[in-house]
């Protein structure tokens, strides 16, 4: 009994932190830019992708390349951080196609939604033309070296969880302590705060907007991988689904806030594990009856700033 | 050789787009057709395969009469839905009306998936036709593209279309001049989820096979491009792209599995090379009389 409730927890607790780095990719490119990339989605398959590619996993492509696969096999620690640094470029190409062109031009908001999606769109049919739009499943020596399951007080615990939990709490340390205490994370936050201010005081805007693209992608590219390994990859839609959840998550939290973002994806996280396993079928729709419920009563989300429109 | 069945998609695609486009043209960019449009193709595919009144035959076929009563209980029941949401959902601005929309889109989705009569991921199959061949959905959907490009035209001079264009440009400047912009914003709401609820209940019947996947994220995204990339200044603007947008798939089919990667770059590289549309207000002056009540 206790084993099941402690996995319970431990298994909402860990897709929550999943969430959080969905929403805090969005978070990031939202506080600079004041826009959704909703490329994202896409970029979350990406990183699962590549992390089973240089682990050596194998691809058919639709069968056209039957077996083939990466003459390298990284172990998973490198893999993923590669893969996520990976993301994190292409974030960069993304933000170039599908963002400068439009920034130049000082476009309205509504068409960076258009042409973000029009880029997940050719990076996720991309992923199905080159991988196939078969599912694969990482090898099981993926994880080599960590013992199938944890005994945590006395009860057994899927030990894929514990990993999960573990760097996505890492990367979100990381990621605050960055913002912080670092020249260039508080840099950033001041060009989310103000951009022309901080761009009298000095700061390059223009780097500060690629570095919370590229930062942005690596989260995503993260999420990818460690759902790829602790699940599987279910095909190159996989990501839109976590894309969906983690806007759901950022609303939660509040447009903007790093603490809300995490506190959202915990939140949404052991919502949906508490779900009982005979109606797993409405566990999707969870996240937008929550966040639908939030927007009712605070629009602004949960640690969301309030904002007075001036005429 | 033309191909009538890609005709009728053409047409529900320029039917979509209108009514992304409406709830637009007060500056509300929702997202929630795609859900309308699942609500009024299920109700269509339940009452047709279940409910025998309807007078569905052995062969397949239906009694038109029937058809034509779906269309206005798919599109009155979406409105009914719109109604009651709406007044919930239009208290929000800018992107939290959107992730709201995307929200209900995806609660329809996983209600019509686990609901017990829907059919589940397989859908329901087997809608009986109303017609024998494809050609026969083209005056259904043409009559139906007609109505509401009328009633956006007429729009233009009623008291509500001037509402509906003064809280676009500015919202609280048209509160301060007496306008009743919630119920301005509820009824463009509305009747964007009565288009959508009957173009539903049509593309049941065309499609043959009705399942959650018809009303998904990809979808609205789908039918939002068609409203950018068309022109948001007119209804004639997505009118074209939605007619552009549908074919462009099929016509790329020959090309293979290339066509999908092509119609992301249209969507992704479409909007800076025509910010305003293919239909520009530009355009638009020089059609005239016929298209000066759709300028601003």
């Amino acid at each position: 009994m206790i084993d099941a409730v402690l996995q319970t927890l431990l298994n909402g607790a860990a897709s929550g932190g999943v969430y959080a780095l969905v929403a805090l990719g969005y978070t990031l490119v939202f506080s600079v830019l004041g826009v959704i990339n909703f490329a994202l989605g896409a970029l979350f398959s990406l990183g699962g992708y590549v992390t089973y590619l240089l682990m050596g996993g194998r691809i058919s492509a639709n069968g056209a390349l039957p077996g083939w696969g990466l003459p390298l096999g990284l172990p998973f620690t490198p893999a993923l951080l590669l893969a996520a640094l990976l993301t994190g470029l292409a974030s960069l190409l993304v933000e170039r196609l599908a963002f400068a062109p439009l920034r130049r031009r000082g476009a309205e908001p509504l068409l960076y939604l258009i042409t973000s999606l029009g880029a997940g769109l050719v990076l996720v049919n991309l992923l199905q033309m080159l991988m196939g739009a078969e599912g694969y499943a990482f090898p099981a020596t993926a994880l080599a070296g960590l013992p199938d399951a944890l005994q945590v007080a006395g009860a057994r615990i899927r030990s894929v969880q514990v990993l999960l939990l573990a760097v996505c709490t890492a990367a979100v340390i990381a990621l605050t302590l960055w913002l912080e205490r670092s020249r260039s994370g508080r840099a950033l936050k001041a060009v989310a705060e103000d951009a022309t201010t901080a761009r009298l005081l000095g700061i390059d805007s223009e780097a500060m907007l690629r570095l919370a693209f590229l930062l942005s992608g690596a989260l995503a590219g993260l999420g990818g991988g460690l759902i790829g390994v602790s699940i599987s990859l279910p095909g190159p839609y996989m990501g839109i689904g976590y894309g969906l959840k983690g806007l759901a998550v950022l609303v939660l939290g509040g447009l903007g806030s790093v603490p809300g973002a995490i506190a959202g994806g915990l939140l949404m996280g052991l919502a949906e594990a508490l779900v009982p396993a005979d109606a797993s079928g409405w566990r999707d729709a969870l996240a937008f009856a929550i966040l639908f419920l939030v927007l009712l009563l605070r629009p602004r989300g949960l640690l969301g700033r309030r904002q007075v429109e001036k005429v | 050789m033309i191909d009538h069945g890609l005709l009728v998609q053409m047409l529900i695609g320029a039917l979509l787009g209108i009514s992304v486009y409406l709830p637009l043209a007060t500056g509300q960019l929702s997202l929630a057709t795609p859900a309308f449009y699942a609500v009024g193709g299920t109700l269509a595919a339940l009452l047709s395969t279940r409910w025998a009144a309807l007078g569905a035959r052995v062969d397949g076929s239906f009694p038109l009469p029937s058809f034509l009563l779906e269309l206005v209980l798919g599109g009155a029941l979406a409105g009914l839905l719109a109604l009651l949401v709406g007044r919930l959902v239009l208290r929000l601005q800018g992107i939290y009306l959107a992730i709201a929309t995307i929200a209900l889109v995806e609660i329809v989705r996983v209600a019509i998936l686990n609901l017990p009569f829907t059919g589940g991921a397989v859908g329901i199959f087997g809608i009986p036709q109303p017609f024998p061949t494809a050609a026969g959905y083209l005056p259904p959907a043409l009559a139906l593209l007609l109505l509401a490009g009328w009633v956006c035209q007429r729009l233009e001079v009623m008291a509500l279309g001037r509402a509906m264009a003064a809280v676009r440009e500015d919202e609280l400047a048209a509160r301060c001049m007496g306008i009743a912009t919630t119920r301005v914003k509820l009824s463009a709401f509305v009747l964007s989820a009565v288009l959508a609820g009957s173009t539903g209940a049509l593309a049941a019947h065309f499609l043959n096979t009705w399942n959650a996947r018809q009303g998904s994220f990809d979808t609205a995204v789908t039918m939002l491009a068609f409203v950018i990339l068309g022109g948001s200044r007119s209804w004639l603007g997505p009118v074209l792209g939605g007619l552009l947008l549908t074919a462009l798939p099929e016509l790329l089919r020959p090309v293979g599995d290339v066509r999908l990667v092509l119609f992301g770059l249209v969507i992704l590289l479409g909007p800076a090379l025509f910010p305003q549309g293919l239909v520009t207000p530009a355009l638009l002056e020089r059609l005239g009389r016929w298209g000066e009540g759709s300028r601003p």
